[in-house]
Protein backbone atom coordinates (compact mmCIF):
# COMPACT_ATOMS: atom_id res chain seq x y z
CA UNK A 1 0.00 0.00 0.00
CA UNK A 2 1.38 3.37 -1.03
CA UNK A 3 0.19 6.46 0.79
CA UNK A 4 1.10 9.98 -0.15
CA UNK A 5 -0.24 12.80 1.97
CA UNK A 6 -0.03 16.45 0.97
CA UNK A 7 3.44 16.15 -0.47
CA UNK A 8 5.12 19.24 -1.89
CA UNK A 9 8.38 19.50 -3.74
CA UNK A 10 10.16 22.60 -4.89
CA UNK A 11 13.27 22.98 -7.05
CA UNK A 12 14.67 26.43 -6.30
CA UNK A 13 11.83 28.71 -7.38
CA UNK A 14 10.01 26.06 -9.39
CA UNK A 15 7.14 24.48 -7.51
CA UNK A 16 7.01 20.99 -8.99
CA UNK A 17 4.32 19.49 -6.74
CA UNK A 18 1.90 21.20 -4.42
CA UNK A 19 0.18 19.21 -1.69
CA UNK A 20 -0.41 16.11 -3.74
CA UNK A 21 -2.12 13.18 -2.07
CA UNK A 22 -2.64 9.73 -3.49
CA UNK A 23 -3.17 6.18 -2.36
CA UNK A 24 -2.43 2.97 -4.21
CA UNK A 25 -3.74 -0.28 -2.79
CA UNK A 26 -1.80 -3.52 -2.85
CA UNK A 27 -2.27 -5.35 -6.12
CA UNK A 28 -3.60 -2.30 -7.87
CA UNK A 29 -2.35 -0.64 -11.04
CA UNK A 30 -2.36 3.14 -10.73
CA UNK A 31 -2.01 5.21 -13.89
CA UNK A 32 -0.51 8.64 -13.48
CA UNK A 33 -1.23 10.94 -16.38
CA UNK A 34 -0.85 14.65 -16.90
CA UNK A 35 0.25 17.47 -19.12
CA UNK A 36 3.92 17.91 -19.97
CA UNK A 37 5.79 19.27 -16.98
CA UNK A 38 2.91 18.46 -14.64
CA UNK A 39 5.19 16.77 -12.11
CA UNK A 40 4.69 13.09 -12.94
CA UNK A 41 8.36 12.20 -12.96
CA UNK A 42 8.95 14.20 -9.78
CA UNK A 43 6.13 12.26 -8.12
CA UNK A 44 7.61 8.94 -9.22
CA UNK A 45 11.10 9.90 -8.09
CA UNK A 46 9.68 10.85 -4.69
CA UNK A 47 8.00 7.45 -4.49
CA UNK A 48 11.23 5.73 -5.45
CA UNK A 49 13.04 7.55 -2.65
CA UNK A 50 15.30 9.46 -5.00
CA UNK A 51 13.95 12.86 -3.97
CA UNK A 52 13.10 13.90 -0.46
CA UNK A 53 9.73 15.60 -0.03
CA UNK A 54 9.85 19.22 1.22
CA UNK A 55 6.70 18.63 3.25
CA UNK A 56 4.03 16.00 3.68
CA UNK A 57 4.16 12.26 4.22
CA UNK A 58 5.14 9.60 1.76
CA UNK A 59 4.86 6.01 2.92
CA UNK A 60 5.04 2.53 1.46
CA UNK A 61 3.56 -0.05 3.84
CA UNK A 62 3.41 2.62 6.56
CA UNK A 63 7.13 3.39 6.39
CA UNK A 64 8.75 6.49 4.94
CA UNK A 65 10.62 5.71 1.73
CA UNK A 66 13.51 8.14 1.72
CA UNK A 67 16.80 6.47 2.72
CA UNK A 68 14.86 3.39 3.81
CA UNK A 69 16.77 0.35 2.61
CA UNK A 70 14.19 -2.21 3.71
CA UNK A 71 11.53 -0.60 1.54
CA UNK A 72 13.82 0.18 -1.34
CA UNK A 73 14.92 -3.45 -1.77
CA UNK A 74 11.27 -4.31 -2.45
CA UNK A 75 10.71 -1.56 -4.99
CA UNK A 76 11.85 -1.25 -8.56
CA UNK A 77 11.96 2.08 -10.31
CA UNK A 78 12.41 2.21 -14.05
CA UNK A 79 13.02 5.83 -14.98
CA UNK A 80 12.26 7.43 -18.31
CA UNK A 81 15.96 7.97 -18.96
CA UNK A 82 17.69 4.71 -18.25
CA UNK A 83 21.09 4.43 -16.66
CA UNK A 84 23.45 1.51 -16.96
CA UNK A 85 27.09 1.32 -15.92
CA UNK A 86 29.63 1.93 -18.62
CA UNK A 87 30.81 -1.23 -20.39
CA UNK A 88 28.48 -3.48 -18.38
CA UNK A 89 26.96 -6.47 -20.12
CA UNK A 90 23.47 -7.71 -19.26
CA UNK A 91 25.04 -10.53 -17.24
CA UNK A 92 27.27 -8.07 -15.31
CA UNK A 93 24.25 -5.98 -14.46
CA UNK A 94 22.33 -9.09 -13.36
CA UNK A 95 25.23 -10.12 -11.10
CA UNK A 96 25.31 -6.63 -9.66
CA UNK A 97 21.60 -6.70 -8.83
CA UNK A 98 21.81 -10.27 -7.47
CA UNK A 99 24.42 -8.98 -5.08
CA UNK A 100 22.45 -6.05 -3.69
CA UNK A 101 18.82 -7.22 -3.89
CA UNK A 102 18.17 -10.11 -1.47
CA UNK A 103 15.08 -11.36 -3.34
CA UNK A 104 16.78 -11.53 -6.75
CA UNK A 105 15.38 -14.58 -8.54
CA UNK A 106 17.95 -16.09 -10.86
CA UNK A 107 15.57 -18.72 -12.17
CA UNK A 108 13.22 -16.02 -13.27
CA UNK A 109 16.05 -14.09 -14.86
CA UNK A 110 17.00 -17.13 -16.94
CA UNK A 111 13.39 -17.83 -17.84
CA UNK A 112 12.79 -14.29 -18.97
CA UNK A 113 15.83 -14.57 -21.25
CA UNK A 114 13.55 -16.53 -23.59
CA UNK A 115 11.04 -13.71 -23.65
CA UNK A 116 13.45 -10.89 -24.31
CA UNK A 117 15.82 -12.88 -26.43
CA UNK A 118 18.87 -10.64 -26.19
CA UNK A 119 22.35 -12.15 -25.88
CA UNK A 120 23.38 -11.67 -22.22
CA UNK A 121 27.01 -11.05 -23.18
CA UNK A 122 26.16 -7.85 -25.02
CA UNK A 123 27.15 -4.52 -23.54
CA UNK A 124 23.96 -2.75 -22.57
CA UNK A 125 25.01 0.65 -23.83
CA UNK A 126 25.56 -0.70 -27.31
CA UNK A 127 21.95 -1.85 -27.50
CA UNK A 128 19.20 0.17 -29.17
CA UNK A 129 16.90 2.38 -27.09
CA UNK A 130 14.06 -0.14 -27.16
CA UNK A 131 16.35 -3.03 -26.29
CA UNK A 132 17.82 -1.13 -23.35
CA UNK A 133 14.30 -0.66 -22.06
CA UNK A 134 13.67 -4.36 -22.45
CA UNK A 135 16.78 -5.05 -20.37
CA UNK A 136 15.55 -2.69 -17.64
CA UNK A 137 12.19 -4.45 -17.50
CA UNK A 138 13.79 -7.89 -17.64
CA UNK A 139 16.11 -7.15 -14.73
CA UNK A 140 13.32 -5.33 -12.89
CA UNK A 141 10.97 -8.30 -13.08
CA UNK A 142 13.72 -10.69 -11.98
CA UNK A 143 14.01 -8.66 -8.78
CA UNK A 144 10.53 -9.88 -7.78
CA UNK A 145 9.53 -6.45 -6.52
CA UNK A 146 6.42 -5.79 -4.44
CA UNK A 147 6.13 -2.34 -5.97
CA UNK A 148 7.05 -1.30 -9.50
CA UNK A 149 7.34 2.36 -10.31
CA UNK A 150 7.39 2.79 -14.05
CA UNK A 151 7.98 6.03 -15.90
CA UNK A 152 6.85 5.70 -19.51
CA UNK A 153 7.83 2.00 -19.50
CA UNK A 154 6.55 1.12 -22.95
CA UNK A 155 8.18 4.04 -24.68
CA UNK A 156 10.36 2.85 -27.55
CA UNK A 157 9.11 -0.76 -27.53
CA UNK A 158 7.70 -2.38 -30.63
CA UNK A 159 4.02 -3.46 -30.61
CA UNK A 160 4.80 -7.14 -29.98
CA UNK A 161 7.11 -6.32 -27.11
CA UNK A 162 4.62 -3.83 -25.60
CA UNK A 163 2.03 -6.56 -25.43
CA UNK A 164 4.51 -9.05 -23.97
CA UNK A 165 5.68 -6.61 -21.31
CA UNK A 166 2.14 -5.65 -20.34
CA UNK A 167 1.29 -9.32 -20.06
CA UNK A 168 4.30 -10.07 -17.85
CA UNK A 169 3.49 -7.17 -15.56
CA UNK A 170 -0.19 -8.10 -15.30
CA UNK A 171 0.72 -11.69 -14.47
CA UNK A 172 2.75 -10.48 -11.51
CA UNK A 173 -0.16 -8.33 -10.41
CA UNK A 174 -2.54 -11.28 -10.64
CA UNK A 175 -0.27 -13.86 -9.07
CA UNK A 176 1.72 -12.04 -6.43
CA UNK A 177 -0.38 -8.90 -5.91
CA UNK A 178 2.41 -6.67 -7.11
CA UNK A 179 1.52 -2.99 -6.92
CA UNK A 180 2.20 -0.78 -9.90
CA UNK A 181 2.31 2.92 -10.42
CA UNK A 182 2.80 3.82 -14.02
CA UNK A 183 3.03 7.08 -15.91
CA UNK A 184 2.33 7.34 -19.59
CA UNK A 185 1.07 9.59 -22.30
CA UNK A 186 -0.29 6.67 -24.20
CA UNK A 187 -3.70 6.81 -22.60
CA UNK A 188 -5.10 4.13 -24.89
CA UNK A 189 -2.61 1.70 -23.45
CA UNK A 190 -3.24 2.63 -19.83
CA UNK A 191 -6.93 1.88 -20.25
CA UNK A 192 -6.33 -1.87 -20.53
CA UNK A 193 -4.21 -2.31 -17.47
CA UNK A 194 -5.00 0.42 -14.94
CA UNK A 195 -7.79 0.28 -12.39
CA UNK A 196 -7.10 3.68 -10.90
CA UNK A 197 -6.24 6.93 -12.64
CA UNK A 198 -4.80 10.19 -11.33
CA UNK A 199 -4.52 13.31 -13.47
CA UNK A 200 -1.81 15.81 -12.56
CA UNK A 201 -1.67 19.33 -13.90
CA UNK A 202 0.83 22.02 -12.94
CA UNK A 203 1.90 20.22 -9.79
CA UNK A 204 -1.60 19.60 -8.50
CA UNK A 205 -3.79 16.50 -8.57
CA UNK A 206 -6.89 17.39 -10.59
CA UNK A 207 -8.82 14.19 -10.13
CA UNK A 208 -8.14 10.66 -9.07
CA UNK A 209 -10.66 7.94 -9.26
CA UNK A 210 -11.38 4.33 -9.90
CA UNK A 211 -11.14 4.16 -13.67
CA UNK A 212 -14.55 2.56 -14.22
CA UNK A 213 -16.21 5.10 -11.92
CA UNK A 214 -14.48 7.87 -13.81
CA UNK A 215 -15.93 6.57 -17.04
CA UNK A 216 -19.36 5.89 -15.59
CA UNK A 217 -19.47 9.47 -14.41
CA UNK A 218 -18.98 11.35 -17.66
CA UNK A 219 -20.79 10.70 -20.91
CA UNK A 220 -20.70 11.91 -24.42
CA UNK A 221 -24.14 12.47 -25.86
CA UNK A 222 -25.22 13.00 -29.42
CA UNK A 223 -28.74 14.31 -29.85
CA UNK A 224 -30.59 15.48 -32.89
CA UNK A 225 -34.07 16.87 -33.27
CA UNK A 226 -36.33 16.80 -36.28
CA UNK A 227 -37.23 20.43 -35.63
CA UNK A 228 -35.53 23.15 -33.63
CA UNK A 229 -33.30 22.25 -30.74
CA UNK A 230 -35.39 23.01 -27.64
CA UNK A 231 -33.70 26.01 -25.97
CA UNK A 232 -34.59 24.61 -22.55
CA UNK A 233 -32.30 21.66 -23.15
CA UNK A 234 -29.12 23.68 -23.00
CA UNK A 235 -30.40 25.84 -20.17
CA UNK A 236 -31.39 22.91 -18.00
CA UNK A 237 -28.45 20.62 -18.64
CA UNK A 238 -25.14 21.00 -16.87
CA UNK A 239 -22.59 20.41 -19.58
CA UNK A 240 -18.84 20.22 -19.43
CA UNK A 241 -18.74 20.98 -23.09
CA UNK A 242 -21.17 21.37 -25.93
CA UNK A 243 -20.86 21.73 -29.61
CA UNK A 244 -23.33 21.98 -32.44
CA UNK A 245 -22.55 20.35 -35.74
CA UNK A 246 -25.38 21.08 -38.13
CA UNK A 247 -28.52 19.77 -36.51
CA UNK A 248 -26.62 17.42 -34.21
CA UNK A 249 -25.77 18.53 -30.73
CA UNK A 250 -22.79 17.00 -28.97
CA UNK A 251 -22.71 17.30 -25.20
CA UNK A 252 -20.35 16.13 -22.53
CA UNK A 253 -22.37 15.64 -19.38
CA UNK A 254 -21.54 14.51 -15.89
CA UNK A 255 -23.98 12.21 -14.16
CA UNK A 256 -25.40 8.72 -14.03
CA UNK A 257 -26.31 7.01 -17.28
CA UNK A 258 -29.97 6.35 -16.47
CA UNK A 259 -30.61 9.90 -15.29
CA UNK A 260 -29.12 11.37 -18.43
CA UNK A 261 -31.20 9.11 -20.63
CA UNK A 262 -34.47 9.97 -18.97
CA UNK A 263 -33.60 13.66 -18.90
CA UNK A 264 -32.77 13.67 -22.60
CA UNK A 265 -35.77 11.61 -23.59
CA UNK A 266 -38.06 14.18 -22.02
CA UNK A 267 -37.17 16.44 -24.97
CA UNK A 268 -38.20 13.80 -27.52
CA UNK A 269 -35.06 13.75 -29.61
CA UNK A 270 -35.06 12.09 -33.02
CA UNK A 271 -31.65 10.59 -32.35
CA UNK A 272 -30.11 9.94 -28.97
CA UNK A 273 -26.78 8.23 -28.54
CA UNK A 274 -24.84 7.98 -25.33
CA UNK A 275 -21.23 6.95 -25.61
CA UNK A 276 -18.82 6.21 -22.82
CA UNK A 277 -15.78 8.47 -22.99
CA UNK A 278 -12.30 7.21 -23.64
CA UNK A 279 -9.59 8.12 -21.18
CA UNK A 280 -8.13 10.41 -23.79
CA UNK A 281 -11.38 12.36 -24.03
CA UNK A 282 -11.77 12.55 -20.26
CA UNK A 283 -8.23 13.88 -20.07
CA UNK A 284 -8.86 16.52 -22.73
CA UNK A 285 -12.15 17.76 -21.25
CA UNK A 286 -10.87 17.81 -17.68
CA UNK A 287 -7.82 19.73 -18.82
CA UNK A 288 -10.02 22.08 -20.83
CA UNK A 289 -11.93 22.78 -17.62
CA UNK A 290 -8.64 23.84 -16.09
CA UNK A 291 -7.60 26.19 -18.80
CA UNK A 292 -5.46 23.77 -20.76
CA UNK A 293 -7.43 23.58 -23.94
CA UNK A 294 -6.78 22.37 -27.41
CA UNK A 295 -6.95 25.46 -29.51
CA UNK A 296 -6.55 24.85 -33.16
CA UNK A 297 -3.88 27.08 -34.46
CA UNK A 298 -4.66 28.44 -37.88
CA UNK A 299 -2.01 29.91 -40.08
CA UNK B 1 -12.25 -18.26 -24.92
CA UNK B 2 -12.99 -14.56 -25.07
CA UNK B 3 -11.90 -11.88 -27.40
CA UNK B 4 -12.40 -8.34 -26.21
CA UNK B 5 -12.43 -5.29 -28.39
CA UNK B 6 -9.83 -3.12 -26.74
CA UNK B 7 -10.49 -0.33 -29.19
CA UNK B 8 -14.16 -0.15 -28.27
CA UNK B 9 -15.41 2.70 -26.16
CA UNK B 10 -17.27 0.34 -23.88
CA UNK B 11 -15.46 -0.18 -20.58
CA UNK B 12 -13.59 -3.46 -20.42
CA UNK B 13 -15.47 -4.77 -17.44
CA UNK B 14 -18.79 -4.11 -19.18
CA UNK B 15 -17.56 -5.93 -22.27
CA UNK B 16 -16.55 -8.86 -20.10
CA UNK B 17 -19.93 -8.97 -18.39
CA UNK B 18 -21.78 -8.84 -21.73
CA UNK B 19 -19.53 -11.48 -23.28
CA UNK B 20 -19.98 -13.94 -20.44
CA UNK B 21 -23.74 -13.38 -20.35
CA UNK B 22 -23.84 -14.06 -24.08
CA UNK B 23 -21.93 -17.31 -23.60
CA UNK B 24 -24.28 -18.34 -20.81
CA UNK B 25 -27.45 -17.48 -22.72
CA UNK B 26 -26.24 -19.36 -25.78
CA UNK B 27 -25.37 -22.34 -23.64
CA UNK B 28 -21.68 -22.28 -24.54
CA UNK B 29 -21.01 -22.06 -20.84
CA UNK B 30 -23.15 -24.81 -19.33
CA UNK B 31 -24.92 -24.62 -15.98
CA UNK B 32 -22.54 -25.30 -13.08
CA UNK B 33 -19.55 -25.06 -15.39
CA UNK B 34 -16.55 -23.36 -13.83
CA UNK B 35 -15.44 -20.04 -15.22
CA UNK B 36 -11.73 -19.45 -15.73
CA UNK B 37 -10.03 -18.08 -12.62
CA UNK B 38 -9.30 -14.39 -12.34
CA UNK B 39 -5.58 -15.07 -12.60
CA UNK B 40 -5.84 -17.19 -15.71
CA UNK B 41 -8.20 -14.82 -17.49
CA UNK B 42 -6.12 -11.83 -16.49
CA UNK B 43 -2.94 -13.17 -18.04
CA UNK B 44 -4.77 -14.55 -21.07
CA UNK B 45 -6.37 -11.24 -21.91
CA UNK B 46 -3.68 -8.95 -20.43
CA UNK B 47 -6.25 -7.15 -18.36
CA UNK B 48 -6.02 -5.95 -14.80
CA UNK B 49 -7.18 -8.74 -12.44
CA UNK B 50 -9.18 -6.23 -10.42
CA UNK B 51 -11.25 -5.47 -13.52
CA UNK B 52 -12.04 -9.15 -13.95
CA UNK B 53 -12.88 -9.49 -10.27
CA UNK B 54 -15.28 -6.61 -10.70
CA UNK B 55 -16.94 -8.19 -13.73
CA UNK B 56 -17.39 -11.45 -11.81
CA UNK B 57 -18.92 -9.57 -8.87
CA UNK B 58 -21.34 -7.85 -11.25
CA UNK B 59 -22.31 -11.17 -12.83
CA UNK B 60 -22.90 -12.65 -9.41
CA UNK B 61 -25.00 -9.66 -8.41
CA UNK B 62 -27.08 -10.00 -11.55
CA UNK B 63 -27.58 -13.70 -10.83
CA UNK B 64 -25.70 -15.26 -13.74
CA UNK B 65 -22.95 -16.90 -11.74
CA UNK B 66 -22.28 -18.05 -8.19
CA UNK B 67 -18.97 -18.39 -6.42
CA UNK B 68 -17.73 -20.97 -3.97
CA UNK B 69 -15.06 -19.67 -1.61
CA UNK B 70 -11.69 -21.17 -2.48
CA UNK B 71 -13.04 -22.95 -5.56
CA UNK B 72 -13.96 -20.29 -8.05
CA UNK B 73 -16.96 -19.03 -9.99
CA UNK B 74 -19.60 -21.18 -11.65
CA UNK B 75 -22.51 -20.65 -14.01
CA UNK B 76 -25.81 -20.40 -12.18
CA UNK B 77 -28.41 -22.75 -13.72
CA UNK B 78 -31.44 -20.50 -14.25
CA UNK B 79 -31.40 -16.77 -14.30
CA UNK B 80 -33.64 -15.40 -11.62
CA UNK B 81 -34.15 -11.94 -10.25
CA UNK B 82 -35.10 -8.62 -11.68
CA UNK B 83 -34.62 -8.24 -15.41
CA UNK B 84 -36.75 -5.14 -15.90
CA UNK B 85 -33.89 -2.77 -16.61
CA UNK B 86 -32.28 -5.03 -19.17
CA UNK B 87 -35.62 -5.77 -20.83
CA UNK B 88 -36.31 -2.06 -21.06
CA UNK B 89 -33.04 -1.37 -22.81
CA UNK B 90 -33.62 -4.30 -25.17
CA UNK B 91 -37.03 -2.91 -25.99
CA UNK B 92 -35.64 0.49 -26.88
CA UNK B 93 -33.04 -1.23 -29.04
CA UNK B 94 -35.84 -3.07 -30.80
CA UNK B 95 -37.69 0.20 -31.33
CA UNK B 96 -34.59 1.67 -32.93
CA UNK B 97 -34.16 -1.33 -35.24
CA UNK B 98 -37.79 -1.24 -36.29
CA UNK B 99 -37.63 2.49 -36.97
CA UNK B 100 -34.61 1.93 -39.19
CA UNK B 101 -36.31 -0.93 -41.06
CA UNK B 102 -39.35 1.25 -41.66
CA UNK B 103 -37.15 4.10 -42.87
CA UNK B 104 -35.39 1.78 -45.31
CA UNK B 105 -38.79 0.90 -46.73
CA UNK B 106 -39.69 -2.44 -45.20
CA UNK B 107 -43.49 -2.66 -44.82
CA UNK B 108 -44.83 -3.37 -41.31
CA UNK B 109 -46.33 -6.71 -42.41
CA UNK B 110 -42.91 -7.87 -43.62
CA UNK B 111 -41.34 -6.95 -40.28
CA UNK B 112 -43.96 -8.95 -38.41
CA UNK B 113 -43.33 -11.98 -40.67
CA UNK B 114 -39.58 -11.76 -40.06
CA UNK B 115 -40.08 -11.55 -36.31
CA UNK B 116 -42.44 -14.55 -36.38
CA UNK B 117 -39.91 -16.52 -38.44
CA UNK B 118 -37.20 -15.78 -35.89
CA UNK B 119 -39.50 -16.69 -33.03
CA UNK B 120 -40.40 -20.05 -34.58
CA UNK B 121 -36.70 -20.84 -35.12
CA UNK B 122 -35.86 -19.98 -31.53
CA UNK B 123 -36.15 -22.97 -29.23
CA UNK B 124 -36.18 -22.42 -25.52
CA UNK B 125 -34.57 -19.03 -25.19
CA UNK B 126 -31.38 -19.82 -27.12
CA UNK B 127 -31.50 -16.53 -28.86
CA UNK B 128 -28.68 -14.38 -30.01
CA UNK B 129 -28.14 -11.61 -27.55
Amino acid sequence: MIEVERVSKQFQDLEALREVSLAVHKGSVYGLVGSNGAGKTTMLKLLAGIYKPDSGNLMIDSQPVFENEAIKTRCVFIPDILYFFLNYTIQDMADFYANIYPQWNNQRYLKLANVFNIEVKRRIRTLSKGMQRQVALWLGLALMPDVMILDEPLDGLDPVMRQKVKNLIIQDVAEREMTIIISSHNLRELEDICDYIGILHQGKMLIQKDFDDLRADVHKIQVAFSGEIPPALLEQTQTLYHEQRGSVLILIVRGAYSEIISHMQSYNPAVLDILPLTLEEIFIYEMGDNGYEIKNILY
Amino acid sequence: MFELDLRSRAPIYEQLVDKIIELIINNVLKPDEQLPSVRVLSSELTINPNTIQKAYRELEYRGYIYSLPGKGSFVKPAVSGDNTARLQSLESELARIIAEMRYLGMPPGEIVTRVNDLLSKDKGGKMND
